[in-house]
């Protein structure tokens, strides 16, 4: 028993010992429980990150097609072919297959980054010679067209040359024509090929070694811009011979101009170099881009980007709310309603272009009804009614500024104050006519000698069908011009686009209201067009000044930077001196995309048309 | 019936010569700057007017410019439209399967549902299944076809994120790209190459594109019909014979589908054949909307942008469409009602 007893006690203490606590270091212990509060707290900080991507995943819609961008969008694609194409739908195309030796460096229009080209010409590298004559491109090596044709110098030289003898009307060419032959066309009025036209374009471009080398006739400062124009991108010579395009041979060359629409042998077949190749074109409705692996430069992550043709505004808003279009193109009145869609974000875009009503100064009688009587006998207004400044002036203070800002763009506008708007190099701010109807009156009581003012006019005021911002100015001027006097009687009218084009261009409106977009970012595309008499503008509001001549031709003719900062600073002054017509909006877009999109970089020269697809990509 | 047939077809050489020389005519009312002005889109090519009216003749008379059509027509070459960039005829031939494979599938529901629904109403005569169907016609018949597209756009697409507008899923449409010798567009209509390529998830989702554009038109186009063969059954049961048949002891069911309904198609015949012969040239509000582009998008397109051979091409096709539908009709005519003789 005694036995048993001392083994029970044994093994109880045993057992004790066993079990009792080592004695501990307190302060280890406080160490080791923050440790594991830590490592508690840092699982509960990932758990809840996770809980909190899981509900986010949840709460959003799934990005749908992840390796491929859907833009939805209106234009209509005409033509492939570089030489023909000149609206802001086949530019789109163009600049994302081929590539021009120089673009656009991100948001910049007055810098470039090289493509075709290795570097980009200035004065300080010796690219450009000091007289602003001879630019000088080195072609840089490697570069594959998606057909597996290596891009050289020759390329580079025939496609200047091919493009330009073609030249089809109503085409771009124009551009690269004045700059390298100091001509507009190949042919004259009549349609007939200008004498000695094809010596020129064969003479102003050529390949030395790995260089292409342009000679210029005179100066021509906006050359640069033109260069990026999609006009201006790279074709393969070997493959545009084989697909019917000039033969390589000047002498040929009248063969090969001006093709009639439709048959322009690239029209509907492209073969660049730049990252996204041609997969297919279904007309009017939808352009599919595939990635080209053989790109030279880093590969872009989308693999593929399809256009789509969606005429119905309530269409494309309703695929970009269910994710089926990661863009579509945004009218500016239906800003608020695609503001309203959640799970967007936006981009507000300034445009390089300016929309103006134009004072016409010879207007034609002939079967006229916008002037009435053709008389200034209360019925109608004379030919000439526009010639008078104090009727400009008046019209030009009847016109509220700020409130057609506020009413009709949200002031999501800029104002322009001039044709050289915000954006182009040489832009100043100069005066305006403010609203002021008691000047409006002053004036009108003035024009004429008094006898508009006493016997009173009738006019049309017309504005194109369909453009609600032109529509909101064109009451604007009539209805503050008609509370000036009961005499005076304005009636609005809208004209068919096609119609608009033709009848302003026969004399037919004594007040116009038109835009412009620029062809390339430099004041001479705008100044020239709206001021000079034998501007697409300037012409047909029979405008005649010749300081203003003379200044628009000293403006191209100069390469000096400070010279043509005065030549177009005196040009803006006059364009408010002599009130010449309402600059009415500097148009701002908004660009909507689906929040998953990212990297587009926004350009005063790219319209909501285009989309850079290198850029973008999505998340 | 071979003779009739013959002779029919013989007309249409005078009908397309008529045809065209009227439609000629209306365009060459435009001026040849308004006429030049379809090739062109900006101000910026707007200086080049005078030279494309040079280049293309459009000062030239008017037989000088019909003659030079016509003997383009006889190479085969119905010319260039500026809408479509192709060739019209090519162009004609992608955009015309968009509409008929419409018309395929709506022309019977219109048909047979226009005629069942005119019949029930005309038959329960002033019950309230009268009254609802023709609520239903009126309301179909005064629906602006672009504002019902639209809303129910809204409501299936917006909201119930189901039917998405075109005509083929992005996810097929690019299989197809990917793999043009696995698929051959043999009519260019998706649910019937669909079959034939023996896909059958391709013509299903086809035909999931095609419902809200054929509940559209149907419920807009119906009500003519079914007013058409309401009128006709109303008047065919207060026929004497109609009151012999039932003196004799003929049911209802004979009466009314038997005797009258067969003697009422005639007039309903005739509607039906004129709407599926106009649903040829495309329905613009439904192809505008539910993004299907088919010959009715052209025509408007064209239209507005005074795209002439795309005009004169759709005329002179309608044409075609009518004399075709004409002789059908008369054969028609001949099968329900064997009193008429073709000769």
């Amino acid at each position: 028993m005694k036995r048993l007893s001392f083994l029970l006690v044994f093994l109880c203490s045993f057992i004790l010992f066993a079990c009792a606590e080592k004695p501990s270091d307190t302060s280890q212990e406080i160490a080791d429980l923050n440790e594991k509060i830590a490592n508690l707290t840092q699982e509960n900080e990932e758990l809840k990150k996770k809980i909190d991507e899981l509900t986010q995943q949840l709460a959003k819609p799934e990005i749908k097609n992840p390796d491929t961008f859907i833009l939805a969008n209106y234009g209509n694609l005409r033509t492939l072919d570089p030489c023909v194409a000149y609206d802001v739908t086949s530019s789109q195309r163009l600049w994302n297959i081929y590539e021009p030796l120089i673009f656009f460096d991100g948001s910049h229009t007055d810098k470039y980054k090289p493509l075709v080209a290795m570097e980009v010409p200035t004065l300080e590298n010796g690219g450009i010679s000091e007289d602003g004559r001879t630019y000088k491109f080195t072609i840089r090596k490697g570069i594959k067209f998606h057909e597996g044709q290596s891009l050289t110098p020759e390329d580079v030289v025939y496609t200047f040359k091919r493009n330009m003898i073609a030249d089809p009307d109503g085409g771009p060419m124009w551009m690269l024509l004045e700059a390298l032959t100091g001509e507009g066309s190949t042919r004259d009025k009549e349609g007939k090929i200008i004498p000695g036209i094809y010596e020129k374009i064969d003479k102003c471009v050529e390949a030395k070694g790995d260089q292409v080398i342009f000679h210029l006739p005179k100066p021509y400062p906006p050359f640069m811009g033109i260069l990026a124009y999609s006009s201006s991108v790279i074709l393969s010579k070997q493959w545009c011979i084989a697909n019917g395009c000039w033969d390589g041979n000047i002498k040929n060359a009248s063969k090969f101009n001006n093709p009639a629409p439709g048959h322009e042998p690239l029209l509907k077949i492209a073969n660049g170099t730049n990252a996204y190749k041609m997969k297919s074109w279904e007309p009017n409705k939808e352009f599919v881009f595939e990635r080209f692996d053989g790109y030279w430069g880093p590969q872009p992550k989308l693999k593929r980007a399809i256009v789509k043709y969606v005429k119905e505004w309530s269409t494309r808003k309703l695929m970009l709310q269910n994710g089926d279009a990661d863009r579509v193109r945004v009218d500016n009145p239906y800003v608020p309603e695609v503001k309203a869609i959640k799970g967007l974000k936006f981009y507000e875009v300034p445009l390089l272009s300016v929309s103006a009503a134009f004072f016409c100064q010879k207007v034609n009688p002939t079967g006229n009804p916008n002037i009435g009587s053709g008389k200034l006998d209360g019925k109608g207004i004379p030919p000439d009614f526009f010639s008078d400044i104090n009727v400009r002036k008046a019209f030009l203070h009847a016109f509220d500024r700020k409130t057609y800002a506020q009413d009709v763009f949200n002031n999501l506008v800029i104002m322009p104050t001039s044709p050289n708007v915000k954006g182009l190099p040489y832009h100043k701010d100069v005066p305006v006519y403010e609203f002021d109807v008691n000047k409006a009156r002053d004036y009108m009581q003035k024009a004429w000698g008094g006898q508009a003012w006493e016997k009173g006019f009738k006019m049309i005021i017309t504005h194109n069908t369909g453009n609600e911002m032109r529509e909101a100015a064109a009451h604007m001027m009539a209805e503050n011009i008609m509370s000036l006097n009961p005499k005076f009687q304005i009636e609005v009218r809208n004209v068919e686009w096609k119609d608009y084009l033709v009848q302003y261009r026969n004399f037919m409106f004594p007040i116009f209201i038109i835009g412009w977009g620029a062809d390339y970012p430099d004041p001479h595309n705008f100044m020239y067009t709206f001021m000079h008499s034998r501007g697409v503008y300037g012409r047909y509001m029979a405008y005649q000044n010749d300081e203003v001549d003379k200044l628009c031709e000293a403006g191209i003719a100069n390469v000096d930077p400070k010279e043509r900062e005065k030549v177009y600073h005196r040009l803006q002054d006059l364009w408010y001196a002599e009130a010449i017509g309402n600059t009415i909006y500097q148009q701002i877009v908004v660009r909507a995309y689906r929040d998953w999109v990212h990297g587009f970089v926004p350009n005063a020269m790219l319209t909501d048309a285009n989309e850079m697809l290198m850029d973008i990509h999505k998340q | 019936m071979l003779p009739f047939i013959i002779r029919r077809f013989f007309f249409l050489i005078f009908v397309l010569f008529g045809v065209s020389v009227l439609i000629f005519g209306i365009l060459m009312t435009f001026s040849p700057e308004r006429r030049a002005a379809a090739y062109v889109t900006t101000p910026q090519q707007a200086k080049d007017i005078p030279k494309i009216i040079k280049q293309f003749g459009l000062d030239d008379p008017f037989y000088h410019q019909y003659f030079r059509w016509i003997k383009e027509v006889a190479k085969g070459n119905l010319g260039w439209s500026l809408v479509a960039a192709r060739p019209v005829g090519e162009a004609f031939w992608r955009y015309f399967p968009v509409t008929l494979e419409m018309n395929l599938f709506a022309a019977p529901i219109v048909i047979f549902f226009g005629i069942w629904l005119g019949s029930v109403s005309g038959i329960h005569r002033d019950t309230w299944v009268d009254h609802s169907t023709r609520i239903f016609a009126i309301i179909g018949w005064s629906l602006p076809t672009f504002l019902f597209a639209l809303i129910l756009l809204m409501v299936f697409y917006g909201y119930f994120q189901a039917f998405s507008p075109g005509v083929l899923s992005d996810e097929l449409t690019l299989f197809i790209i990917d793999n043009p010798d696995k698929f051959t567009p043999y009519t260019g209509m998706y649910t019937i190459d669909g079959i034939l390529n023996g896909r059958l998830d391709i013509a299903l989702d086809g035909l999931h594109h095609l419902v809200l554009p054929i509940i559209t038109y149907v419920i807009v186009v119906v009500a003519l019909n079914m007013r058409v063969m309401r009128s006709g059954i109303i008047e065919e049961l207060s026929k004497d014979y109609v009151l012999t048949a039932r003196a004799k002891g003929a049911d209802n069911k004979t009466v009314n589908f038997k005797h009258a309904r067969r003697n009422a198609l005639l007039p309903v015949v005739t509607v039906a054949g004129q709407l599926v012969a106009l649903s040829m040239e495309g329905s613009v509000s439904v192809e505008v909307v539910y993004n299907r582009h088919g010959i009715g998008w052209w025509l408007a397109e064209s239209a507005t942008q005074l795209d002439m051979p795309v005009l004169m091409c759709i005329c002179l096709f309608m044409g075609v469409v009518f004399v075709i539908t004409n002789l059908i009709l008369d054969i028609m005519y001949a099968v329900i009602d064997p009193r008429i003789r073709l000769n």
